[in-house]
């Protein structure tokens, strides 16, 4: 830490987001010793970012036109932006979708004397700078994140969530609905779907170590579609869900389907997948994507 | 009219101070959201056992406190009791989100303050931190991981828990891990009360410096914690009057009849008020309205700030040292909890969902929060989140008033403002993302 000024100048930027990723961050505390952290509002008394700034990870997504700016100038004085967590890649949670309601509701109260102005959706910052790297998750873990910052080209992230989780699939075992929240107990070691829970591991992501599967929560899909499923319709993660689910249990496929579409799911793999429906944006591949 | 505009970093989101100063008199001065969350317009229309999933996505600092309010919103709507492990359980949470919060507000966003430095890190390598025989940054992080430890042994993950379900609990706290935890308390106590011991002093010295603790007028405090019992997972909300009585503590279902909240025009965060006075909630409200907290350490530390400050004590940088005090109770809290049998019996039972109005409470660390949901049809008609550091914002602005004139005066803008803005904000550890909702 002595000579701290003769390490990479590292920066974080927040944009419109819950400062969730920059808690995650903070309990990957390794970076102390290998970077010089030079703007993160949170956490260090600064208030611009600098130039020549190694690497930039940006969190939160686009929600203002004081967004859009701050992102530019950020972007102009970093050589490696790195897009951080769903609200990054996707708008996040605050993105209306479809959701006519709620974004009429929400824009109606947002008026306010001197401050930023609401745009009308909130957007993936790709879709205004350069990204170099990816890092999705809500939030990232602390791991992800070191991984990130210290050799992201040789990482050796899992294809698929399914691949960490460790639970076992069983051919016998098949469920004829959905188990709600109520049911209570979750059995050890036997896979979710097995059990009836519309867990989207098998599509999503790995990396995350299977940290909400493993003790038996089923995966809402946080890191977004696995490498297959990149840049393509929502239709092509959609019907894979739907033959795990026709292959492992005795579902009807419009009780799926009602579950797919429900807005806890909808949050992390309908956002995901919207994502391509935006036609301005460039397309991320997955080695871009940790 | 001269306008200072102060943006704000070490906070939680995106915030600035305005000062209007004409002829050398301040004539107003505010705190203002610059962001806005929306998640009450936006949580419209999802049917309500999802939410539990999307509400603690309101704010990645408090999101254990949200997620354990609205649980306990819908157990009010659907008419269910948790079984006492599974209340214990989210107790254990709810501390873990104690101790990762006020580390945080303590190390990193207001020990800085106390040397002029611009973070911790910048502390660490100044003077007063190498005079340590260890690294203040490196041991405050480690403090702030217990915190995140217990709520991701408690809650599944460290941020956006899940193991808080409607009737209970989806699992108790295997004794080998809570033992492992136990160790890690042990082992760090007594590393956090020499971080607070240096904090106190620090404080003092900053004191002996500025001359002055912050604006001390008497006040109103808002608490859900008891006078002899400092459970977080908490019931009813309590009153104290600035003499110091109580008045009349208040379910949360009533909380209307007593807490008025408005809009404002200047900021995306509303205004909160007790019967029209200014209140404050946080850690000094807490320790105001207690007695003691049963736990040894933190018992002495209280006796201290009580015959040192008086009681109830009233200037605005007592809330950091409260968080201080709060810091290790938490700690012996954790610990002795963790030494009971939380793995075994009932975690959850079974519940009928129907429609109706409900409400949760907790004691977040910024003070009592409240969720309120209306369901009809299995639906979110509408959702309303009562948050802690909106109580706040009418006594945020007034101790700003009280720096502004402070250092304000005929000879001009002292340059100190600028840190002294910093200084009171930072005293309330406001979070805007959750002011914002």
């Amino acid at each position: 830490m002595e000579s701290s000024t003769d390490l990479p100048k590292f920066a974080v930027l927040q944009l419109s987001g819950c400062s969730g990723c920059e808690v995650s961050l903070l309990n990957s505390e390794e970076w102390i010793n290998n970077f010089q952290l030079v703007y993160m509002p949170l956490v260090v008394t600064s208030n611009k970012i600098p130039n020549g700034v190694e690497v930039l990870l940006v969190t939160g997504g686009v929600r203002t036109d004081e967004d859009i700016h701050n992102l530019r100038k950020g972007r102009s004085r970093a050589r490696k932006l790195i897009a951080v967590g769903t609200c990054a890649l996707s708008g996040g949670v605050a993105q209306f979708k479809k959701n006519h309601i709620a974004r009429e509701s929400f824009l109606k109260a947002s008026h306010r004397l001197r401050m930023p102005d609401m745009l009308p959706n909130a957007y993936p910052i790709d879709k205004f700078v350069e990204v170099d790297l990816y890092l999705p998750g809500c939030p990232p873990t602390p791991q992800l994140f070191m991984t990130a910052l210290k050799d992201p080209e040789h990482a050796q992230i899992a294809p698929i969530v399914c691949q960490e989780c460790g639970r076992k699939k069983l051919n016998d075992m098949r469920p004829k609905s959905i188990t709600g929240s109520r049911s209570g107990v979750v059995l050890p070691d036997i896979c979710l779907v097995n059990q009836g829970y519309v867990c989207l591991g098998t599509s999503t992501r790995g990396g995350c170590g299977a940290l909400c599967t493993r003790p038996g929560h089923a995966c809402v899909g946080c890191r977004g579609p696995a490498n297959p499923y990149l840049n393509k319709e929502p239709k092509f993660v959609l019907d894979n869900l739907r033959r795990v689910f026709s292959r492992m249990t005795d579902i009807p496929a419009e009780e799926i389907d009602a579950a797919l579409a429900s807005p806890w799911l909808s949050l992390f793999l309908g956002q995901f997948t919207d994502y391509t429906q935006e036609t301005d944006l460039p397309p991320r591949t997955k080695e871009k994507m940790l | 009219m001269t306008t200072l505009t102060y943006p704000l970093s070490r906070i939680e989101g995106h915030a600035r101070v305005v000062i209007d100063i004409h002829d050398n008199e301040v004539f107003r001065a505010d705190f203002q959201a610059m962001e806005m969350r929306g998640f009450s317009h936006y949580v419209r229309g999802v049917p309500a056992e999802q939410i539990t999933v999307i509400v603690p996505r309101i704010c990645g600092v408090c999101s254990t406190a949200h997620q354990v309010a609205s649980v306990k919103a819908l157990e009010d709507v659907f008419g269910v009791v948790p079984p006492p492990l599974a209340e214990d359980i989210r107790e254990v949470l709810l501390l873990g989100q104690l101790i990762q919060n006020q580390a945080t507000s303590l190390f990193i966003f207001t020990m800085p303050d106390r040397v002029n430095a611009s973070s911790l890190f910048e502390l660490s390598r100044s003077e007063a931190g190498k005079a340590r025989a260890f690294s203040l940054a490196q041991m405050a992080l480690r403090i702030r991981k217990i915190g995140t430890d217990l709520i991701s042994l408690a809650g599944g993950q460290f941020i956006h828990p899940i193991k808080t379900v409607i009737g209970g609990v989806t699992s108790g706290i295997p004794r080998v891990k809570a033992d492992q935890l136990i160790l890690t308390i042990e082992e760090l106590l007594p590393v956090a009360t020499d971080l607070l011991d240096i904090y106190w002093d620090l404080s003092m010295q900053m004191v002996d410096r500025i001359g002055s603790w912050g604006d001390d007028e008497p006040t109103h405090y808002l608490a859900s914690t008891e006078a002899n019992n400092y459970r977080l997972n908490s019931r009813r909300l309590r009153v104290m009057k600035p003499d110091g009585s109580e008045a009349p503590s208040f379910d949360p279902h009533e909380f209307e009849a007593y807490l008025q909240i408005t809009e404002s025009e200047y900021s995306y965060a509303g205004i909160s008020s007790y019967l029209g006075h200014i209140m404050r909630a946080n850690s000094l409200a807490r320790v105001n309205l207690a007695e003691s907290f049963g736990t040894p350490l933190a018992d002495a530390y209280r006796e201290r700030f009580v015959e040192t400050f008086g009681k109830p004590a009233h200037a605005i940088m007592f809330f950091d040292l409260c968080r201080g005090i709060e810091l290790v109770y938490a700690l012996e809290k954790a610990r002795q909890m963790l030494s009971g049998d939380l793995e075994h019996g009932e975690t959850e039972i079974g519940y009928t969902p129907r429609d109706g109005t409900g409400f949760g409470l907790v004691e977040a660390p910024r003070g009592p929060l409240i969720h309120r949901y209306e369901v009809e049809n299995g639906l979110i008609k509408s959702a309303d989140f009562v948050i802690p550091t909106v109580h706040n914002m009418l006594a945020i602005r007034r101790a700003l008033t009280v720096v502004a004139k402070r250092y304000v005066s005929h000879e001009g803008i002292d340059a100190e403002l600028e840190r002294a803005v910093g200084r009171v904000v930072r005293a309330f550890d406001p979070c805007i993302a959750c002011a914002t909702k």
